[in-house]
């Protein structure tokens, strides 16, 4: 068996998790520090920047997504690793770079622009959703992301 | 890290910006028909709170209270309460009621280090001025002096400190205030006609007006200095002048106004709270000129005219 291809396929999982997680975790940290200051000034508001600070989460669930799927793809998951070459572990690998790299850049821009939405919900409420739009706006590269990662994981191989 | 600083701190500021005082509440005093028909609009406005400097500061400093940046802000006071402390040595009379808050320093321990010439105890960026205007005023007996150091030293130490920990904004915002205190000193001083000594220890300088121009264009005369100032990028400011000093007085406060507005789209830094808190200080002096006007019985039309710019 070659345990490299394998190998290769796995540190790709755990890339897609990683760095998805961790844009997102960092992301709604920061939002949530915004969420809080504006809180501790006007706690009605919480409602409205709660759906702000969430927004950026979505990458870390994606990230997690692709490492279950390509876990399963590669049969670890059921417990019946499949022999894959090291061509093969390379191409999985490679397969979860969209999700965990652009997963990672996407949460923290998205975070930003949650943070000023934030902003936007403490003097003007009433404009709240457009600051979620706004927010929402750097979703779409997330999900196009996600999207060529399972394109990729299903078309290889194996 | 630091371009996603005080992002508690700023959203805070952005949700109290809504309690800041309009063009329409400033319309809404004037027009008021006693002080306390003032009073009550202000405490609907600021939710029972008064409008002070102080209580912005102190909320500022909870939300950022290890930022060397914002120190800056309070110089002005700082220097001016060690103004008060010579001063109150000299005289043997209290400076209590002399001191401005908010403020860096310990006003307490303040004076009992210059009194006991401790200055070593004292923050580093007033230290050195201390020491050495207190030599000045024991050798010299001229307060004028003394003063005119102080406020050149405040100068230097808010362009200091700005180069030091601020940021683009911060570095403008020191820039600006030298060169408005620079233009009005040798204003001054050209009119009272003071010697080159004088002026070498009144004049700041700064990276857009050169200290050694702005001392020989005053020492060849106000007119000479005008024409100085008029070929100068602050020309339009310097006409002002020669018309009324007040009246660039109230140019200086705007433009200060108008590079807090710039801070007002951002979400992240100490300009936000900066900017916040250069609207309260606007706020307070808008209050002190409505009232005022109003106890020397000054028309509606003059008081709105003397109006500084609001943030809101």
């Amino acid at each position: 068996m070659n345990s490299l291809g394998i190998t290769l396929a796995i540190v790709g999982a755990v890339c897609s998790a990683l760095f998805a997680g961790i844009g997102s975790a960092k992301a709604v940290g920061l939002v949530g520090e915004a969420a809080a200051g504006v809180v501790s000034v006007d706690p009605s508001k919480f409602s409205k920047v709660l759906i702000l600070q969430l927004l950026p989460g979505t990458q870390g669930l994606y990230g997690l997504l692709i490492a279950i799927l390509l876990l399963s793809r590669v049969g670890v998951l059921g417990g019946n690793a499949v022999d894959l070459t090291t061509a093969q572990g390379l191409m999985f690998l490679a397969a979860s770079l969209p999700m965990a790299v652009v997963g990672y850049f996407s949460a923290m821009a998205q975070g930003k622009a949650a943070v000023a939405g934030v902003g936007i919900t403490a003097k003007k409420p009433e404009h709240n959703g457009k600051g979620i739009i706004m927010a929402a706006m750097v979703e779409t590269y997330a999900i196009l992301a996600l999207l060529v990662s399972i394109l990729l994981i299903y078309n290889i191989a194996i | 890290m630091s371009t996603i600083k005080y992002a508690n701190a700023v959203a805070a500021v952005k949700a109290m910006e809504n309690t800041l005082l309009t063009r329409n509440d400033m319309e809404q005093f004037i027009n008021a028909t006693s002080k306390a028909e003032i009073n009550s609009l202000i405490s609907a406005k600021k939710g029972g709170e008064s409008i002070s400097s102080e209580n912005v500061w102190e909320m500022i400093h909870e939300y950022a209270p290890d930022s060397k940046e914002l120190e800056i802000l309070l110089y002005k006071n700082d220097f001016h309460n060690l103004k008060a402390v010579l001063k109150s040595i000299i005289s043997g009379r209290s400076p209590e009621q002399y001191y401005i808050r908010p403020t860096n320093l310990d006003l307490i321990h303040l004076f009992e280090n210059i009194s006991a010439k401790d200055y070593d105890s004292l923050p580093e960026f007033i230290r050195d001025t201390a020491g050495q205007a207190y030599r000045l005023i024991v050798d010299t007996s001229d307060g004028q002096l003394t003063d005119s150091f102080i406020d050149s030293a405040t100068l230097k130490a808010m362009q200091k400190s700005a180069s030091e920990f601020g940021s683009e904004f911060m570095k403008k915002y020191a820039n600006l205030i030298t060169v408005c205190c620079d233009i009005k000193t040798a204003y001054r001083l050209s009119k009272m006609k003071k010697q080159k000594n004088f002026l070498e220890t009144a004049i700041c300088g700064s990276s857009e007006l050169d200290k050694d121009s702005l001392i020989r264009e005053t020492l060849n005369g106000t007119e000479s200095l005008m024409n100085f100032l008029e070929s100068s990028s602050y020309g339009e400011a310097v006409r002002l002048l020669n018309e009324s000093p007040a009246q660039f007085e109230k140019w200086c406060d705007d433009v200060i106004m108008e590079l807090a507005e710039t801070a007002r789209m951002k979400s992240f830094g100490t300009e936000p709270l900066i900017a916040y808190y250069i609207a309260s200080e606007a706020e307070e002096k808008n209050m002190r000129i409505i009232m005022v006007c109003r106890e020397f019985g000054a028309d509606k039309e003059t008081i709105t005219e003397r109006m500084r710019k609001l943030y809101v």
